[in-house]
């Protein structure tokens, strides 16, 4: 069906649960805060306006935890049990285009030579229905990445809000078809951001200016949190820790950020970033030039959700734009 | 046990090595049977028993624990329990708002004489135990989410282009230019500034978003690294200084504070505020516009939730600390988070799990908490942090009520004061402590 | 499905103590197939892990023409590394692997080899010299300086010993200033200092120097005097890592993932690598 009532995409969305779907969107966890949350019913779900949740919809594909295989220990026998075959079929609703791009950007690293197939399999049970944006808000920059309001890369279905309580529907793969059907309206108006810095020139700058002193100058305030990692739709750092109770344990994976000083620390004690600004310029390096140099891809969507999370006003954004134009010496 | 009742209840007993250690010992010597499910752990003294050792027995599965030592004016260490008292007093309010089943958590204290004393106390727990049935916390179910529509708890005060802002700004670049400091921590547009050249003073602001505890940076090496500061505080945020400078981690002769008058950023702490004027500042700029209206009960969401019975209040902290993500923003703004290396960041042992699961999470927060008791200055900075929302201030109010309720202590109020958790009296209250 | 992260299970079959707080442990596949199969070039490293306290990285140090086993050689430093000291006869270990470049040692035919290391680098530069020592006709002569800071600290002493027997082979074995016993018959030097001393020509050869940075850095102009190429001059770098497959994002050197595109780099590749190792 080319249109869809807020109310019909509620009940499609009741149907997805109860077939035992995991169904994730936007929902409001508190006062201030709207996060992509697992749905246990379709009533929380919000369908309203323009909102940017402060989180992302990566967990779907990289969990915060993810175990990778599980052991049994019987004095000096090991033996190891691996994680279930089948992943549930996951579908996220009212994604935005800098959510949605975000996954097959992860492809590439995910499946880069070795292929990641915890990963993959999450990906492949993974539908995207997204949400083109009417509006955006003064974090925004997708533009500035090469995506936009209406951008479909990742997605297998858009909705385009009428602003009357229903949605214009455009399904683009098999999967966005298995869930809403044959569906080819096309978008209305959509409002881009403006472009607000070359994402070329930031990594180029982060390449050639690898010792400059504006990475420490910027990073003062910076508290080295995770913040802005963990809420980041495409920033995938992970650590592999080992838990054992008794006889017991597993091996996981949980998300991990260059921002923490432990990131880089060697057993001897050395750390090659031992500085805040080190650690902060590696994120602009890793997002703008290596990926890019690697994958082709920036590792950025300009989300915005890094300087909505920054306790102290930091951000791709506040720090990219602080980059002098002039040429690197 | 046989049979259908197949449940057997698994104890757990941290006990001193000098007292309780051979209380038990000498009731094996004496022949006095009492129940095998406790399973004794040995340590020094209970001053070492970390509070978060008791949440981790729960993590392993045990259905209850006893933490036991030598009684007051016994110890080997001659403070140990004086130390450790103090600390349970706090923990268990802990405990009890986060929702945990208090008829599981016992705390003794047991000679090494008392051989007859560990039996009875081993066969009470365990029978009380058998009754209340297997326990099971990090299964309890999420509670929904209730959220008011965004509002916020009070207005903050219309403050752009004040003239306390042109005093501020004229006082950094002042402090700067006489060589008085080398930087001056302030808040700018978007967030914290280090000014270090008269000029950029400027950049300084002085509104309604100047909510940061700038004093969290007075830890950091990048900062420290600029030269003598002066730091730019509120009331609130000085509370943080004084506890700093008690422990040590702060020379107030080496900072040049400006204290802002303020009547509300419009945090929801504001509303309870009673530390609108910094007190001890080096400088004071008085604040513009209407004064703020007298403050609410500061513990007021804290009854609402006290209200609740243990089993909701379980359930509504694992809906909040499910979210939990471990990016540790809260500890990284709090200006009493300044250990070089946190407890959660060592693995010999592992006090606590790294993961963002539900045991990973319940042990970070609750140590953080109790990390905290009678030195948290409420400035809330961790809560408007967490990407997740989780109501941090609820959990830092639980202690700072215990602290003000049980010790009549306000964290960096008194700057004579003696640390909470640091000193011990010998009059602290244990009803709770067989 | 296959698992990226499921390791190997090994059984340990044989420990060595070399210092006071470095071992050696060899280890053999449990599944027999997987044994037979397994190759792997000299300069991959693997990541060994005790189950119960996690993974490490360590080179492979043992020569990829020993068929039955692998050996890997720590220090006792931290949480895993205190778990697999632990190890003993017939426990079980885990293992991921092969990873990262190896030495191209089929390039390096023809040449002269010189092996300079310090301390706890020598394992990673002894697979290398026991692959030369197994295809000597491939390479000319082969010098080897390895100091350490006190002649406690030297390990495979004995295979030092062992090397030196072999034609053409040089073995040079220093310790710093201060660190020698009474009984000491070696050089009493930095490395830098006494390879510099024994004069080796470089410009036929191909060089690999493992060590502290400082180590490396007093090196390199000494090898260059010498007439040696900066293309022909090589290293393993360490970083920190977890992964090992170029996935997790802690190792990378600038542009380079540690894991992936290394560990083994040129020094003319290291120059232009930014300081981030």
């Amino acid at each position: 069906m080319t249109t869809l009532t807020q109310d019909a995409l509620r009940k499609l969305v009741g149907e997805w649960i109860a077939a035992g779907k995991v169904c994730v969107g936007p929902v409001r966890v508190a006062a201030g805060t709207v996060l992509f949350t697992r749905l246990a019913s379709a009533d929380g779900l919000l369908l309203d306006g323009w909102l940017r949740p402060a989180n992302s919809i990566k967990e779907l594909v990289l969990p915060r935890h993810e175990p990778l295989y599980g052991y049994r220990a019987d004095r000096n026998r090991i033996e190891l049990l691996d994680p279930p075959e089948t992943v549930p079929e996951q579908i996220a609703i009212c994604a935005h285009p800098c959510d949605a791009a975000a996954l097959p950007i992860l492809d590439k690293v995910f499946n880069w030579d070795y292929r990641d197939e915890a990963y993959n399999r999450r990906r492949e049970a993974t539908t995207v229905i997204t949400l083109a944006c009417t509006a955006s808000d003064a974090e925004c920059f997708c533009t500035s990445v090469g995506l936009g309001p209406d951008a479909e890369r990742g997605s297998d279905a858009m909705l385009f809000d009428n602003g009357d309580g229903s949605f214009a529907v455009r399904t683009l793969t098999d999967k966005g078809r298995a869930v809403l059907g044959e569906a080819g309206a096309q978008g209305g108006r959509t409002n881009p951001p403006p472009v607000r810095f070359d994402a070329k020139e930031a990594g180029q700058f982060a390449a050639g200016h690898f010792d400059d002193p504006f990475w420490k100058l910027h990073a003062l305030a910076c508290v080295g949190c995770g913040a802005c990692a963990f809420t980041c739709p495409v920033c995938h750092c992970f650590d592999i820790v080992d838990e054992r109770n008794g006889h017991d344990g597993m091996r996981a994976r949980n998300w991990d950020a260059c921002q923490f000083p432990l990131f880089t620390l060697h057993a001897s004690g050395h750390n090659p970033r031992h500085t805040q600004g080190d650690r902060q310029r590696q994120r602009i390096y890793h997002k703008f030039h290596m990926y890019p140099e690697k994958f082709g891809e920036t590792l950025c969507t300009g989300c915005g959700n890094c300087a909505r999370n920054c306790p102290v006003g930091l951000g791709v954004l506040p720090l990219v734009t602080e980059i002098p134009h002039a040429e690197p010496v | 046990m046989s049979g259908t009742d197949a449940f057997s209840p698994k104890i757990v007993a941290y006990v001193c090595n000098w007292c309780t250690y051979l209380g038990a010992d000498l009731a094996g010597t004496a022949r006095l049977e009492y129940p095998p499910n406790v399973r004794i752990i040995r340590l020094p003294c209970t001053g070492r028993i970390d509070t978060n050792m008791v949440v981790k027995a729960f993590e392993v599965g045990a259905d209850a624990v006893l933490v036991s030592g030598c009684h007051p004016g016994d110890c080997h260490y001659t403070a140990g329990n004086y130390h450790a008292r103090r600390r349970w007093m706090l923990f268990r309010d802990l405990l009890e708002v986060v929702g945990f089943d208090m008829r599981r958590i016992h705390f003794s204290w047991i000679s090494a004489a008392e051989g007859r004393k560990f039996q009875q106390t081993i066969t009470e727990i365990t029978e009380q135990t058998q009754a209340l049935g297997p326990y099971r916390p990090y299964e309890a179910v999420p509670a929904r989410p209730q959220c008011g529509t965004g509002a916020s708890a009070c207005q903050p005060a219309a403050l752009a282009d004040s003239p306390a802002q042109t005093q501020l700004r004229e006082t950094a670049a002042r402090l700067l230019s006489d060589g008085a400091v080398k930087v001056v921590i302030g808040y700018g547009a978007r967030g914290p500034v280090f000014i270090t050249s008269p000029e950029d003073a400027a950049r300084l602001v002085w509104n309604e978003t100047c909510f940061a505890n700038l004093t969290t940076y007075l830890k950091r090496q990048e900062v420290r690294a600029l030269g003598k500061p002066a730091i730019v505080v509120k009331g609130c945020d000085e509370r943080a200084l004084v506890v700093l400078e008690k422990e040590s981690q702060v020379d107030r002769a080496e900072v040049y504070t400006i204290g802002m008058g303020c009547a509300g950023m419009g945090q929801p702490k504001c509303a309870a505020c009673d530390t609108h004027q910094p007190r001890l500042a080096n400088q004071t700029i008085a604040s513009d516009g209407a004064p703020a209206a007298a403050p609410v009960d500061r513990y007021l969401e804290l009854d609402l939730l006290l209200a609740r019975s243990p089993e909701e209040r379980l359930s509504f902290w694992t809906a909040e600390f499910d979210r939990c993500l471990k990016c540790y923003a809260c500890r990284q703004v709090c200006p009493m988070c300044y250990c070089e290396r946190c407890l959660a960041d060592k693995n010999r042992p592992q006090a606590i799990d790294t993961s963002p699961h539900r045991q990973g999470n319940f042990a970070w927060h609750l140590s953080r908490a109790i990390h905290l008791a009678g030195r948290c200055v409420g400035c809330d900075e961790c809560t408007r942090a967490c990407p997740a929302a989780i109501d941090l201030r609820l959990l830092n109010l639980s202690l700072a009520r215990a602290a003000e309720t049980k010790f009549g202590y306000r964290a960096g109020m008194d700057p004579a004061a003696e640390p909470l958790v640091g000193a011990y009296s010998l009059t602290d209250k244990e009803e709770f402590i067989r | 499905m296959q698992n990226l992260y499921k390791p190997d299970l090994m059984e340990v079959i044989g420990v060595r103590q070399h210092t006071s707080d470095v071992k050696s442990i060899g280890l053999r596949f449990q599944d027999a197939e997987r044994a037979r199969q397994f190759t792997f070039r000299v300069g991959q490293f693997g990541i060994f892990s005790a189950f119960g306290a996690g993974e490490s990285t360590f080179n492979i140090c043992s020569s990829s023409n020993w068929r039955d086993h692998i050996e890997f050689c720590f220090r006792k430093v931290g949480r895993v590394t205190e778990a697999l000291w632990q190890a003993e006869e017939g426990d079980t270990l885990g293992f991921r692997g092969p990873y990262g470049h190896g030495y191209p040692m089929e390039e390096w035919r023809g040449k002269d080899l010189i092996f300079l290391g310090g301390g706890i680098a020598m394992p990673p530069i002894r697979c290398a010299i026991w692959w030369a020592l197994e295809n000597r006709e491939d390479y000319g002569k082969i010098t080897v300086v390895y100091g350490a800071r006190t002649v406690g600290d030297l390990v495979f002493v004995d295979e030092l010993a062992e090397w030196a027997k072999h034609p053409r082979v040089d073995v040079i074995q220093c310790v710093d200033p201060g660190g020698q016993t009474p009984d000491w018959t070696g050089e009493i030097g930095f490395v830098p200092t006494v390879f510099e001393r024994a004069q080796v020509p470089a410009d036929k050869a191909v060089a690999l120097v493992i060590g502290p940075p400082i180590m490396i850095k007093n090196t390199i102009p000494v090898l260059e005097r010498m007439g040696a190429q900066m293309s022909d001059v090589y290293t393993s770098l360490e970083n920190r890592m977890k992964c090992g497959v170029g996935k997790c994002g802690r190792c990378n050197a600038g542009p380079v993932y540690v894991c992936k595109e290394g560990p083994v780099f040129t020094f003319q590749e290291l120059q232009a690598m930014p300081l981030d190792y």
